[in-house]
């Protein structure tokens, strides 16, 4: 059968598979020349509280063209992951142009939800890879202060007769309720490993282990008496030091209406705003370009589930993608996985029996918060960060995705 | 382009073809390793076959006639002849054997041995140390051989994938290229064999090559030296390409073992697109330096010329009267222009390009 299998594979070109494979360093792989993002500061609270999500566009655009060491004119393409904003194009647009990049470059939203900063860096990677373009621009964002999450109610007999459909209209507090009372994950388990976000978020940013991944912005701040004053961020402001498991048990349930009724303020991701970006390019341009290489980005792979338990994607995605470029989970040396809700974080860890050691060691979205578009390409930013921190060489990144779907992507450090 | 003579058409029922190998000491001996249920399941064959070739008529058409078989236990993927003894080949097989036949003796082989613990691919003989051949295999090893000695004299992990070819450089002792499912060609200096620092020796052990070259995204599953432009392969495989590498870039050893200088490159020549399945053979004209033969599961022997203008080379010659996957292909060592091919469909094709 062996055999059968290897003429097979002569017959069906893909990509080369393996561990040694994906670290072989070639002119056509699409490498990272830069990964950074903004403080994440907390919604309608936090210091990016009066910052519009194009004004928020305009810095990380600004920051990533400054960090870059390109010339702005080079980039081929953009691509923004966002969710929420009614006229995403428009802020998109007018803040690269705002930001100085000139017109002949142009921009494209992405829109999978809480994976759309992941599916920015991918979209721009598969350019990239087909030939279209030679070096790209990824940029996550969202500003939840200025463009909250309202609830959607479809109001069509053809959704609302249709279960499944139906569902995935639903709060998302309701997919987290239903994975800890379908998977029986106790209030217990979600609220340990919440304080262990807190503790490591904590420990990292005392530590100083942001610094290489944060990029200062300064924005207006309306303080508490309405004087408007510019004012530096710098750190994420969401972290709540001296967390404990026990101090997160007393919180009450935020969704009392829905059974088992264990998700809280306290064990699920934070209401953010935030932007990151990433530069991609083929590793011969970044090389001709004299420009130092991160890390290079190897697979994405994305997935449909049902949509009241959409939480567990990455519980699904993680093997795709690990299967996809054939190395196995012991192969990984760190994994981002986002918090959306610690129900789904819990589960995802012990089914897929994941070394915690390796897993969010400087925190996840319940401690620094989650502004959905911008998380993908955030976990990208902290994750290559870190794998240097620790010197290792590989990271998956993976996310659940509201309306039942699931996201998962493989990178590996230069 | 193509000439209308057909080509001369030895048939083997029932047993689909490998490879093939001309001898170095005969300009008629042509050996063919073959299989039965095409090399999935079940006996190999090799044959010995005699070429005819008509001397001094240009365009005269040979003929192939079979003269003797061995019969084997398991398929055969590759045969070599000896650099030393006249009557001499060793095959290698699908069961991870190696065995040596002489070619006075019928039925069974001279010596046989048993170390690789998968497919053996390849088998390549050294036209310089004529005392010694190498081996690879799809447990990633490559094994170096002498045909006095009961074991492995050297016995390299040169990948952690399939090995589909490693062949000896015509030009250096002890210098080789191996090719890989992991899309890349590495060049070894068998002199100084040590483990790469990077990898863990011990749970992941990968011999330290002095050369890397990151030659496709893709199965490499051929490759060759150019017998007149030292450090010039060529590689084919599964992206459908022939690609040519200029490696004079590469330090070989001792400097290289001892500091672990383990050079990643090569420049890419030139790229020949044509092929509509996957390479797989690639073998260098023995008469010019510019001239290249390919075999491809798209049923097609192609002849390609990198001698072009642009230097980018181009298409010679096409050869197509096989009916199933062409896997082997073999330039006539005396006969400039004469041009031997294997098949799936079990028939060796001699023509002249």
């Amino acid at each position: 059968m062996d055999r059968i299998n290897q003429l097979v594979s002569h017959l069906t070109p893909g990509s080369v598979k393996g561990l040694e494979a994906i670290q072989t360093k070639s002119p056509d792989d699409v490498v990272i020349t830069l990964a950074v993002r903004t403080p994440l500061c907390k919604a309608r609270k936090g210091g990016l509280k009066d910052t519009t999500s194009e004004e928020l566009l305009v810095e990380i655009f600004k920051q990533a063209i400054a960090h870059s060491s390109i010339d702005a004119g080079l980039i081929g393409d953009i691509a923004v992951g966002t969710c929420l904003p009614k006229k995403p194009l428009h802020e998109a647009r007018s803040a690269m142009l705002a930001a100085g990049i000139p017109e002949h470059v142009p921009v494209q939203i992405i829109n999978r939800f809480c994976s759309s900063g992941l599916m920015a860096v991918t979209d721009i990677s598969n350019k990239i890879k087909v030939g279209q373009i030679d070096i790209g621009l990824a940029v996550g964002i969202e500003s939840m202060s200025q463009n909250p999450d309202d609830p959607w109610t479809p109001n069509s007999v053809a959704v609302n007769n249709h279960p499944p459909a139906k569902a995935c209209c639903m709060p998302m507090g309701w997919t987290s309720e239903n994975v800890a009372g379908d998977f029986g994950v106790s209030r217990e388990d979600m609220d340990a490993l919440s304080a262990l976000s807190f503790q490591r978020a904590e420990h990292a940013q005392k530590s100083g282990y942001f610094k290489n991944e944060i990029v200062p912005i300064t924005v207006n701040f309306k303080a508490a008496d309405g004087t408007i004053t510019q004012k530096t961020i710098s750190a994420d402001d969401g972290i709540r030091y001296g967390t404990t498991k026990e101090a997160l048990g007393k919180i009450k349930a935020a969704f009392p209406q829905w059974t088992p009724s264990q998700t809280t303020g306290g064990n699920a991701s934070q209401v953010t705003d935030g932007a990151a970006a990433v530069l991609l390019m083929k590793r011969s341009k970044a090389e001709a370009l004299g420009l130092k290489i991160l890390g290079k980005h190897v697979a994405t792979a994305v997935t449909g589930l049902a949509p009241r338990i959409m939480g567990i994607a990455p519980r699904i995605a993680i093997p795709m993608v690990l299967t996809q470029v054939g190395i196995s989970q012991d192969d990984v040396d760190l994994f981002e996985i986002n918090e959306a809700f610690s129900s789904m974080y819990v589960y995802c860890t012990r089914e897929l029996g994941l070394d915690i050691n390796k897993v969010n060691v400087n925190g996840g979205a319940v401690a620094l918060g989650h502004p959905l578009g911008c998380t993908g390409a955030r976990q990208v930013a902290t994750g290559l960060n870190e794998l240097a921190r620790r010197d290792g060489k590989i990271l998956v990144t993976s996310m659940c995705i509201g309306g039942g779907q699931g996201a998962a992507a493989v990178f590996v450090r230069d | 382009m193509n000439r209308p003579e057909p080509p001369s058409v030895l048939q083997t029922p029932g047993f689909a073809h490998y490879n093939l190998a001309w001898s170095p000491f005969h300009p008629a001996r042509l050996a063919v390793a073959s299989s039965a249920n095409y090399g999935l399941v079940g006996n190999g064959r090799l044959h010995l076959t005699s070429v005819g070739i008509a001397p001094g008529i240009p365009g005269g058409q040979p003929t192939v006639n079979l003269d003797k078989q061995y019969d084997t236990q398991d398929g055969l993927y590759d045969v070599a002849w000896s650099e030393i003894h006249e009557n001499q080949l060793v095959t290698g097989s699908g069961d991870g054997s190696i065995k040596l036949w002489d070619i006075m003796i019928n039925d069974l082989p001279i010596r046989a041995w048993h170390e690789h613990t998968r497919e053996v691919f390849s088998v390549d003989w050294s036209n310089i140390k004529k005392d010694q051949f190498i081996s690879s295999s799809w447990d990633g090893s490559v094994k170096l051989w002498s045909p006095d000695r009961p074991r492995s004299l050297t016995s390299i992990q040169a990948h952690s994938a399939c090995v589909y070819q490693a062949l000896f450089s015509p030009h250096q002792p002890d210098i080789i290229a191996t090719c890989s499912t992991d899309g890349t060609l590495k060049i070894f200096d068998l002199r100084m064999p040590t483990y790469a620092l990077t990898t863990n020796s011990f749970t992941n052990p990968i011999t330290a090559a002095a050369l890397t070259i990151p030659a496709s995204g893709t199965e490499i599953l051929s490759l060759d030296w150019n017998k007149y432009k030292p450090f010039t392969l060529a590689s084919g495989g599964v992206d459908k390409l022939i690609k040519v590498w200029d490696c004079r870039m590469v330090k070989l050893a001792p400097e290289t073992a001892s500091q672990q200088v383990q050079q990643v490159g090569g420049v890419c020549e030139s790229q020949m697109a044509g092929h509509e399945w996957a390479v797989r053979k690639v073998q260098w004209s023995p008469h010019r330096p510019d001239l290249l033969a390919s075999a491809s599961y798209d049923m097609t022997c192609r002849v390609w010329s990198t001698n072009t203008p642009d230097g980018r080379g181009s298409l010679v010659y096409i050869h197509d009267p096989h009916t199933e996957f062409v896997v082997g292909c073999a330039w006539s060592l005396y006969q400039e222009g004469v041009l031997a091919s294997c098949s799936w469909d079990c028939r060796v094709n001699v023509f002249r390009v």
